[in-house]
């Protein structure tokens, strides 16, 4: 089912135009590096605050607040760029596993951010109002450190598998 | 020697043959550069977005430099460390390569900006702070973003040119 995508992508005129330009690829791989760039630092400042790492600044709940809106904008920004690079190379995408693995990796990250804001959208002290849930938010926190080194990571290694 | 033949030299280095020569040591540095090098903008650009005084507003420069600097200097340190690895495997290749030159011209002038604010400009921060930075700040801020984003565009295009 992919090859078919893949290959009917790649007969599409936009596809066909992306790839024979020496520029779209590069920049729109640029856009898409500087998104991952601030939705990295974003979550990674957001969830070492969480688990205690970093100390000072404002509480958890107060630097979601104002980091989330921005890691959701900026996931909306590698979606366009991502898809524009799939239908310029779909065959250098759609039929690597990299690539499924870091979709998948991408998605799962996506469901745990959802999951952090519902709680603090329930209430700012959700993740701190108990133990349990302070050792449940503290392995979302580690696990979306994880997922986003291993999603640049497979993005990576598309270019060699 | 000329720069050529220096070049030439660090290619004929050990660790510089085994990296061009392995399998997976070329990725593995990439990976971590490409990692490092993202954490490393990130931090960066949350920073001059405040002294552009369009994020963090409410809290105050120094002390958001003093939360993200020491882990931007590490993700730089494994940036550069794995750069340096990567440039020995193919030194004349990148050498000549324009994209590469202009790359770190920008990280050149990416340092002096830093040390121009965190030797000058940020000196009375205490009196702007809170509020909104100055002019100069801002222009430092603005400064430092452009050449970041250019090191990234520039990284991204060497792979097209070599």
């Amino acid at each position: 089912m992919m090859q078919h995508l893949s290959d009917w992508l790649a007969a599409t005129w936009l596809s066909q135009r992306f790839a024979r330009s020496n520029w779209f690829v590069p920049a729109v791989q640029s856009v898409h590096i500087l998104a991952i760039a601030l939705v990295l630092a974003l979550l990674f400042t957001l969830h070492l605050r969480l688990l205690g790492v970093t100390r000072g600044g404002p509480p958890p709940p107060r630097l979601a607040a104002g980091y989330l809106p921005w890691v959701w904008r900026g996931l909306g920004v590698l979606l366009i760029t991502g898809v524009l690079l799939t239908i310029t190379e779909p065959a250098r995408e759609l039929l690597d596993i990299c690539f499924r693995v870091k979709m998948l990796l991408v998605l799962t990250l996506v469901a745990l951010t959802g999951v952090l804001q519902a709680g603090w959208r329930r209430s700012p002290d959700y993740w701190s109002a108990s133990r349990r849930r302070r050792h449940l938010g503290g392995a979302v926190a580690i696990g979306s450190l994880l997922l986003c080194v291993c999603i640049v990571v497979a993005g990576r290694l598309i270019a060699y598998v | 020697m000329t720069a050529l033949g220096l070049m030439h030299a660090i290619e004929r280095q050990p660790f510089a043959v085994a990296i061009a020569r392995s399998s997976w040591l070329f990725p593995f540095f990439e990976t971590a550069h490409v990692l490092a090098l993202t954490l490393v903008v990130g931090s960066v650009a949350m920073m001059d977005l405040r002294l552009l005084g369009i994020g963090h507003r409410e809290r105050r420069v120094s002390e958001l430099t003093a939360s993200l600097l020491p882990r931007t200097w590490a993700a730089f340190a494994v940036a550069a460390s794995c750069g340096l690895l990567l440039f020995s495997s193919r030194a004349v290749t990148y050498y000549e390569n324009i994209p590469f030159r202009i790359k770190m011209c920008c990280l050149g002038l990416a340092a002096l900006n830093m040390l121009f604010f965190h030797g000058v400009i940020e000196r009375d921060v205490a009196s702007w702070d809170e509020g909104a930075p100055p002019l100069r700040a801002r222009i430092a801020g603005g400064v430092s973003l452009l050449l970041w984003v250019t090191i990234v565009a520039t990284g991204r295009w060497i792979g097209f040119t070599t």
